[in-house]
Parts: C-alpha cells; sequence; structure tokens
C-alpha cells in the first residue's frame, strides 16, 4: 500500500453503483480520495487529471465502452492498474478485459470483502 | 407461492373477497391439513362422499381415512399416500377458507377442478405447480409455443423469478401474459440482448412499484423515482441479463449487452414480444421481452 492517501477513480454509468462502490471503499480506507466517471471519455479525462492508484471500470456503458476506455488509459500510462467490474463475466469478457491490460476482472455483485481484498492487492 | 396463484384465482373469479382472503392466508400457518380436502384435491373424492364421511364420523368415532377405506372410496394405499401429502402445505389456503366457513367442500372441489381446466392442467402438472416449480409456473402462465426461441425465453423467465427471490427478497407471483399490442407502460428500463440471440428486454411498472423495486435492490429509501432509484431498476436489470449472458456463453453463443435506457411516458418501441405480469407486495410490473 502507498504511504498517505490513495486515489481510486470509479467509472460505471449506474450512480447506484458508483454510490455503493464509493461507500465500500470509503468505508475500508479512512485515507482515500474517490473520484467517479459515468462513461469512459470523462474516465480517461479524470485519470490524465489526477493520476489515480487504481481504476474500477464497467464493460457496458454508452459514450465509450471500457474496454476501449482501458486501452486508452494503458496507452496513457502503461503502469496503471485497473479492475473491470462487469455484470457481465462470460469468458469472452474476460479475454477482451485481459488483453485490453487490466489488472483483474470483478462480477457484479461484488462479495463482502473482495473490493478491500482488490485494492490491498493492487497497491501491494 | 401456489396460495398466492390460487388465492388470485379465487379473488378474480369473485368466489372470495379480499378481506376473506387476507385472513385465509394469515390463518394458514396454524391450519391442518385434513384428508378430505387432500382425497378431493387428488381426485380420489368428491365433495359429496367427503361430507358424506363427515356425518358418519358424527356416529361413529372413526378416523377419516378408516372410513373411505370401509365405504369403498379410498384404498389403504391412497389413504397412506394422501397422509405422506398432508404436511406439504400446498392446499393449506382451501383448508383455511373451509375452516373459517368462507367456501364449502362443494366450493372448493369446483374451484380446483376449474382452476386446472383454466390452466390446462393435468394432475402432475398441478403437483408441480403447488410444490413451486418454477419452470412448471411459467409454462403454465406464459404460453411460448408459438415462440422460435421459446427454450431460451423460458431460462431467460426461470432465472428472472429466481433473481427476484434473490436480489429483490420477493415471492413474485406470475400472471397471464399480454401481447405487446396491449401494453402500455409508464416507467420503463431497458436492455438489449445482441449476437447470436437478438432479443429486447425490459422492465416496467407504475411510480409506485417502480420505486418499490428501485428500493429493494439498492436497499435504499427514497421517496420519489429519483436517479439512483431509476439507475436501480436499471441495474438490477443489468445484473440479471448479465447472469443470463454468461449462461447463454456457456452454452456456447456469442452474445452482447448494450446499455441500459431508463424513461417515462415513451412508446417502448419493439419487435413481436409479450409483457409478463408479476407480481409483488407493492404492486405488478412487467417484464417485456421482444425482438429488436
Amino acid at each position: 500500500m502507498p504511504a498517505g492517501k490513495i486515489t481510486v477513480l470509479i467509472c460505471d454509468d449506474s450512480l447506484l453503483v458508483r454510490k455503493k462502490l464509493r461507500e465500500e471503499i470509503e468505508k475500508s480506507f479512512h485515507d482515500c480520495e474517490v473520484l467517479d466517471a459515468a462513461d469512459g471519455e470523462a474516465a480517461i479525462r479524470l485519470y490524465k487529471e489526477n493520476n489515480p492508484d487504481l481504476v474500477f471500470m464497467d464493460i457496458v456503458m454508452p459514450a465509450k465502452d471500457g474496454i476501449t476506455a482501458v486501452e486508452e488509459i494503458k496507452s496513457y500510462n502503461r503502469q496503471s492498474k485497473i479492475v473491470m467490474l462487469s455484470s457481465v463475466g462470460t469468458q469472452k469478457h474476460l479475454k477482451e478485459a485481459i488483453q485490453a491490460g487490466a489488472f483483474e476482472f470483478v462480477q457484479k455483485p461484488w462479495k463482502d470483502g473482495q473490493i478491500e481484498a482488490i485494492i490491498r492487492r493492487a497497491l501491494a | 407461492m401456489f396460495s398466492q396463484y390460487f388465492g388470485n384465482y379465487l379473488l378474480n373469479k369473485g368466489l372470495i373477497d379480499s378481506d376473506r382472503l387476507r385472513e385465509a392466508i394469515d390463518l394458514q400457518n396454524s391450519t391442518h391439513l385434513k384428508l378430505g380436502v387432500l382425497a378431493i384435491n387428488a381426485g380420489y373424492m368428491d365433495a359429496a362422499q367427503v361430507d358424506e364421511i363427515h356425518e358418519k364420523q358424527k356416529q361413529v368415532d372413526k378416523k377419516f381415512g378408516e372410513l373411505a377405506v370401509q365405504m369403498n372410496y379410498l384404498t389403504n394405499i391412497q389413504v397412506e399416500e394422501l397422509l405422506s401429502t398432508q404436511k406439504t402445505g400446498s392446499l393449506l389456503l382451501g383448508q383455511a377458507l373451509i375452516d373459517k366457513g368462507y367456501m364449502t367442500l362443494e366450493q372448493l372441489q369446483t374451484a380446483l377442478e376449474e382452476y386446472k381446466k383454466d390452466y390446462s392442467l393435468d394432475n402432475k402438472q398441478f403437483n408441480a405447480l403447488e410444490h413451486d416449480d418454477i419452470e412448471t409456473i411459467i409454462e403454465t402462465f406464459v404460453k411460448l409455443e408459438e415462440s422460435p426461441h421459446r427454450k431460451i425465453y423460458k431460462d431467460y423467465l426461470v432465472l428472472f423469478v429466481k433473481n427476484i427471490v434473490r436480489f429483490l427478497d420477493e415471492s413474485p407471483m406470475i400472471g397471464k401474459c399480454l401481447p405487446l399490442e396491449q401494453f402500455s407502460p409508464e416507467w420503463f428500463v431497458r436492455q438489449e440482448i445482441h449476437g447470436d440471440i437478438n432479443l429486447a428486454t425490459a422492465i416496467s411498472a407504475d411510480g409506485k412499484t417502480f420505486l418499490h423495486i428501485g428500493n429493494k435492490y439498492a436497499g435504499e429509501q427514497s421517496t420519489w423515482v429519483n436517479e439512483l432509484v431509476r439507475s436501480s431498476v436499471a441495474e438490477f436489470l443489468n445484473l440479471h441479463n448479465g447472469i443470463f449472458l454468461v449462461n447463454l456463453s456457456d452454452a456456447g453463443l456469442d452474445v452482447d449487452l448494450k446499455p441500459q435506457t431508463v424513461a417515462r411516458d415513451t412508446p417502448l418501441v419493439t419487435g413481436p414480444g409479450f409483457a409478463v405480469p408479476f407480481h409483488l407486495s407493492s404492486g405488478q410490473f412487467h417484464l417485456v421481452m421482444a425482438g429488436v
């Protein structure tokens, strides 16, 4: 874990998912900043402005889908750590996410403690 | 769950009013299912024969099964079979209605026969319905024979019922499905599946039920259909469709989801399809399945 404050970017077109994920992260990490975006375009812009430690990215979104957004963030910063978070956990989607450069794949709904464990693993 | 279906049927047929039905439903848990009701339900005896034995029991201190065998209405094997199902509880509503004096044995017998006839149920299907077999419930209420995607639609609906139980913590009751021409949604969330299968799906409800679904799924207590409620219903449909896509993918099909859209008082434009009514504790909503 990096010493001090961590910054996490959430990208999901669902307000509910953004709210619940933010609550989950803030519950586990008191010294953190959570940013959120509702589509891939906004996520790329926020990433470039804030350089977050970790990104949670949905796949199916309007404007720009999650796989394309991951590819663009990865081409901007090869060291970026991105977790795909999707309701669709097919082998095809998993493969696409890994090929795009995702660090991990979480199928919704996430389980208790899963988000905290992923953040700790990603930032170890 | 069967009690809900049969209770609703009795209500719709005007055989009982809602107050008495509610009272009988409350009474179900403390009701003891009697052999006579089970014998009528199984088609072994008619109401007149059961009444005859009840009258006889006023004169001789013998059990119902014993007398029924003695009077050649039942065999010992049938009595044993009925006794073994006595605890299943599926007919408790009928028994509770009789115990309260809201229906006679004859009326219950007629209602059960009419119910089986109206839904074209043979005894095997009826038995499955009594035991909350989701597949049979769907086959009974949603006639999919003419659909080219019958199996996929059925699988989709079976999973949807399970997801209502899992994520909304409700026991839904399914009604007879409507063709889309007779359907005018108020609020709806729509999501399309594309690929080897092309399907438009939607959840549609009036404001009150839409709010209820959104609050249940989100675990929130919003008082109006705000953005959080809209996104919650949308996410519930998205989650369900996501699980369904994993099942399709495991079966070798290549499919993808489109983002959901939420709308109010606008036509739900799709190809041919149908809307399946689901009754929850707060009211009714429809699940739409249609071509795109």
